[in-house]
């Protein structure tokens, strides 16, 4: 039985990944077509379906585990994934904004398929998460996310509005270099997606930050490896060979996850060789490419979404992020705070919610300055979700 | 400069220093006010906001510099931009315990790593510097609060309904109609009022107000972390807050400290629990994919008071109170405290059975098992032999100078013996040295040799005892701060100005969310048949668009 709803779970947010994908069809045509009002419905409609089918995937999931499916990498971005596109339901509810989708739902499938790169496969729960607060925290941080994503999406689709293609500016630039930072995450995942698919894995035997032998699964030819890792082979039942795999030779202390790093640095290679590639085919820059999708965005209200996202957002992200966080911290690791790099991080974001709603309330920033920071906010968000758990191996690694 | 206090020029009414606008009707007043401080001069109408008066003396500079905003706002990123530093590496309670902190961050991490512990980075959330940060966004939330708050309450409490036309005017919400009759005018009095508007009359000047507790969101927010920051800091008065490692040996029953004698707890029984592999569930994928993985942590536990507690030096006289499964999440409580599973030791061992064999290696009487912890003198193993301890130690250094056995700890890890076999055959008894893989006879060509069959493993529950009184206040001013958000994010103050002197003249204000505010005067209006209201800024912002 658990098998059969696992296997349901799966297929639902197969095909709601390519019903997103599709829905993308419809949404770019209701922007310019004469058919606009039936095609935005249509589009809307798709996205429905695919919202319902990720729910069918959590439900199941969560009937073949008999836990919350939120407890490893995988499941915790699949969740924010599902989550920004519930923002856009909600963001669309109030304000039919089309353009919105068109921002939105490529950022969830990227995330979705990034999650996937790391284990899909369902693991019994370790004591410390044994906890009701792990279905509780994690949906009220993960909505609060999509909800905060929202923010940015109002932002980005100001930004794209409101600065001039052909403008010569620090602010042209900083677009730019946006445009950059998300060819690079699409090289990352295209990049990582080929090299698995193509079966290319080195194995490193390495000593762990606790003194145990482990093993570091590179998919991409090491440039940066841990400090005295040796080349091996996999053989089967944890027996392993010496071998000889590339290996550039810089490396680096087990507290830093050096096969992340080395990906990391692969991605920026790869990604900027890409944008590379596609500034010389349209011989301008990237975002005056993206721009005529904002065309038709009327700026105010993307001001209004983006502040009222966040006035939405920050109160739920204090909820879960923090309160119920700290509620369940005490309970398992007997300490309601303890500084934690994933803790410190939820803080940080904390804050900057804090300075972005005093800025904008008391000091008047509104419209791009706010714009800007709505950005900024979701660049924190994904540094807290995903450097923080690759790179660094705190108390929270697991998600 | 002077601070006077201000005459209006329009109702004559003397308002203190730093008043915009005029408490009484609401004329501004004091045009020079720096606009480019507060954006919306409505905030504080008809007050003065003590830090936006140009004053000289130090406590003043002070109280202007926690005052503001702009520099409150630069407090809270440097505390955010601090935090963030301390998560670069590891902080020192993450690195192994019992190493030298400088040697590990430079063998660690280089020079990087050597300037960052030397900068104090390596503790850095207890440094002093960052909480002083803390303090002072602490005191720019006060003064701040304060500040606003006074002259907030003032101009909410003293409202008239009378205000001058310039005010009707600089409203961004305005309606005007000279044809309407008195009889229009009360149906959009009854329709407000419907919509919960509160009312009040000084003649043809009406005012009507709701969701005055909006204006107040902020300052109740800002009361619950004041509430978390006074929390935080009551963490170093003794006795709010006590943190012990409890190392309870299965089978042992220790005091409880802290408690001053009175309660005492019983390792009945360590449990470690892994998950079944290959036993055909969803999870045999990812189970083989790794060691065992664990799936339960617990200790059964028998919880004592000690009854005899108060009379100093008497020995327990335990009574049992409560008995209770520990496990992750699920902790043990008494009084203020919590005890916590928090890991466990089997490095140390409970028992070593040995026996003693002859030259051909034949077994000579019984086994015997040194109880590690409490060992016996002799063990007798048959009729004419027994063994004498002669020397022990649980964990095993050195011999001393005068031939006895050192031990590093009390631990068992690594013990060794010094046994003496007297047996009615031999002339003089036989005494040899047992370690761990070693044995050295002390007396020559021994006949009989003692050797090793088996040993117990001690395992051992290590506990965390807690008392936190600081947690609950903390919780508290959270509660208040979240409730604060809210009340401030989505309860919005309305207020509407009618003059009814001359037809109709309507100006209406909001802190937030004009399209509401709009929407709820224009269906009033609306159904009363008069026409929109005229939304300023929306005029403008069609002038851009056409533009």
């Amino acid at each position: 039985m658990q098998h059969t709803f696992l296997q349901i779970s799966n297929t639902s947010i197969f095909i709601a990944f390519i019903l997103l994908l599709i829905a993308l069809v419809p949404l770019a045509l209701s922007i310019r077509s004469k058919h606009e009002e039936r095609n935005s419905k249509i589009a809307v409609g798709i996205v429905i379906v695919a919202f319902i089918l990720e729910l069918v995937y959590f439900a199941f999931r969560w009937a073949a585990t008999g836990h919350a499916p939120v407890s490893n990498l995988f499941e915790f971005i699949a969740m924010f994934s599902i989550m920004l596109i519930a923002g856009y339901l909600i963001t669309y509810v109030y304000y039919k904004t089309k353009v919105f989708g068109l921002f939105a739902i490529p950022i969830s499938l990227i995330l979705l398929g990034y999650g996937s790169i790391f284990s899909t496969d369902v693991a019994p729960l370790i004591p410390a998460l044994q906890s009701n607060w792990l279905f509780i925290h994690v949906t009220t941080v993960t909505l609060s996310y999509g909800i905060l994503s929202m923010s940015a999406v109002a932002g980005f689709i100001y930004l794209l509005k409101i600065i001039p293609a052909d403008e010569k500016s620090l602010r042209a630039r900083m677009l730019e270099f946006l445009m950059w930072n998300i060819v690079v995450v699409f090289a990352f995942i295209i990049s990582i997606s080929v090299m698995r698919g193509i079966g290319y894995q080195n194995d490193f035997l390495y000593v762990d930050q606790t003194g145990n032998n482990a093993i570091a699964e590179y998919h991409l030819p090491s440039l940066i490896n841990y400090n005295d890792a040796q080349a091996v082979n996999h053989l089967g039942d944890n027996q392993y060979e010496a071998a000889d795999h590339f290996n550039l030779g810089i490396s680096l202390p087990p507290i830093i996850k050096a096969h992340s790093l080395n990906t990391v640095v692969w991605s920026i290679i790869l990604g900027t060789v890409l944008y590379g590639i596609l500034r010389l085919g349209f011989r301008r820059r990237l975002y005056t490419v993206v721009k005529p999708l904002a065309k038709s965005a009327d700026l105010n209200l993307m001001d209004d979404i983006g502040y009222r996202s966040v006035i939405i957002g920050y109160p739920l992200f204090a909820l879960g992020g923090l309160f119920f966080a700290a509620i369940w911290a005490q309970e398992a690791w007997s300490r309601f705070w303890g500084w934690d790099p994933k803790e410190t991080w939820a803080f940080i974001t904390f804050m900057f919610y804090t300075i972005f709603l005093h800025l904008r309330l008391n000091i008047g920033y509104e419209g791009e300055k706010s714009a800007w920071l709505a950005v900024i906010g979701f660049l924190i968000i994904l540094f807290n979700m995903i450097a923080i758990n690759l790179i660094v191996a705190g108390l929270h690694s697991y998600a | 400069m002077e601070l006077k206090e201000i005459k209006c020029p329009h109702c004559g009414h003397v308002n203190p220093p730093g008043t915009q606008l005029c408490q009484s009707c609401g004329l501004m007043i004091n045009e020079d006010y720096d606009k480019n401080k507060i954006k919306d001069v409505m905030r504080y109408d008809g007050s003065a906001v003590r830090s936006k008066v140009k004053s000289q003396s130090i406590f003043d500079k002070i109280w202007i510099f926690f005052t503001s905003i702009r520099n409150g706002v630069i407090i809270i990123a440097l505390i955010a931009i601090a935090a963030s530093i301390g998560t670069i590496l590891p902080q020192q309670y993450f690195i192994p315990i019992g190493v030298d902190p400088e040697t590990y961050y430079s063998d660690n991490y280089g020079t990087f790593g050597l300037i960052y512990y030397k900068f104090g980075f390596h503790n850095l959330y207890s440094s002093w510097w960052f909480v002083l940060l803390n303090a002072m966004l602490a005191l720019s939330i006060i003064a701040a609060s304060v500040d606003r708050g006074v002259p907030l309450y003032k101009s909410l409490k003293n409202q008239r309904a009378k205000k001058h036309p310039s005010f009707f005017k600089r409203q961004r919400i305005t309606l005007n109609s000279e044809t309407a009759d008195s009889e229009d005018v009360n149906k959009i009095i009854d329709g407000l009022k419907s919509k919960r508007y509160k009312l009040t009359e000084e003649g043809p000047h009406l005012l009507f107000e709701k969701g005055r507790l909006s204006r107040w969101g902020p300052y109740i927010n800002h009361t619950g972390l004041i509430i978390i920051l006074i929390g935080s800091m009551l963490r170093f008065f003794p006795g709010m807050y006590i943190d012990e490692i409890l190392y309870v040996p299965e089978g042992e029953t220790v005091e409880v400290p802290t408690t001053d004698n009175k309660y005492y707890i019983k390792n009945e029984k360590f449990i470690l629990d892994t998950y079944e592999k290959d036993s055909g569930s969803v999870f045999d994928k990812s189970l083989a994919m790794q060691g065992d993985l664990a799936s339960n942590y617990q200790t059964n536990i028998t919880f004592y008071e000690n009854l005899s507690s108060d009379v100093v030096g008497s020995e327990p006289d335990l009574k049992e109170i409560d008995t209770d499964e520990i496990r992750v999440n699920h902790p043990f409580k008494f009084e203020n405290y919590d005890i916590y599973q928090s890991s466990f030791d089997n490095s140390s061992m409970k028992s070593m059975t040995f026996k003693l064999v002859d030259k051909n290696d034949k077994q000579v009487g019984e086994e015997f098992t040194v109880d590690l912890k409490d060992p016996e003198s002799t063990y007798e193993i048959d009729e004419q032999t027994n063994i004498e301890l002669r020397a022990y130690a649980p964990d095993f250094q050195e011999i001393g100078e005068r031939g006895e056995l050192i031990s590093q700890s009390p631990v068992a890890r690594n013990p060794a013996f010094v046994f003496q076999v007297n047996n009615d055959s031999l002339t003089t008894p036989e005494i040899s040295l047992l370690q761990i893989q070693n044995t050295d006879e002390i007396t020559p060509n021994n006949e009989y040799k003692v050797k090793f069959v088996s040993m117990e493993n001690q395992i051992a529950t290590v506990l965390t005892l807690k008392k936190d009184l600081t947690m609950h206040l903390i919780a508290v001013g959270f509660i208040i701060f979240l409730i604060g958000v809210f009340i401030g994010s989505y309860i919005n103050h309305r207020r509407i100005w009618i003059n009814k002197e001359n037809g109709l003249s309507l100006a209406a204000h909001t802190n937030k969310n004009y399209y509401g505010l709009k929407k709820e005067l224009n269906s009033v209006l609306n159904e009363n048949g008069f026409d929109f209201v005229n939304d300023k800024d929306e005029a403008e912002h069609d002038d851009r668009m056409k533009g």
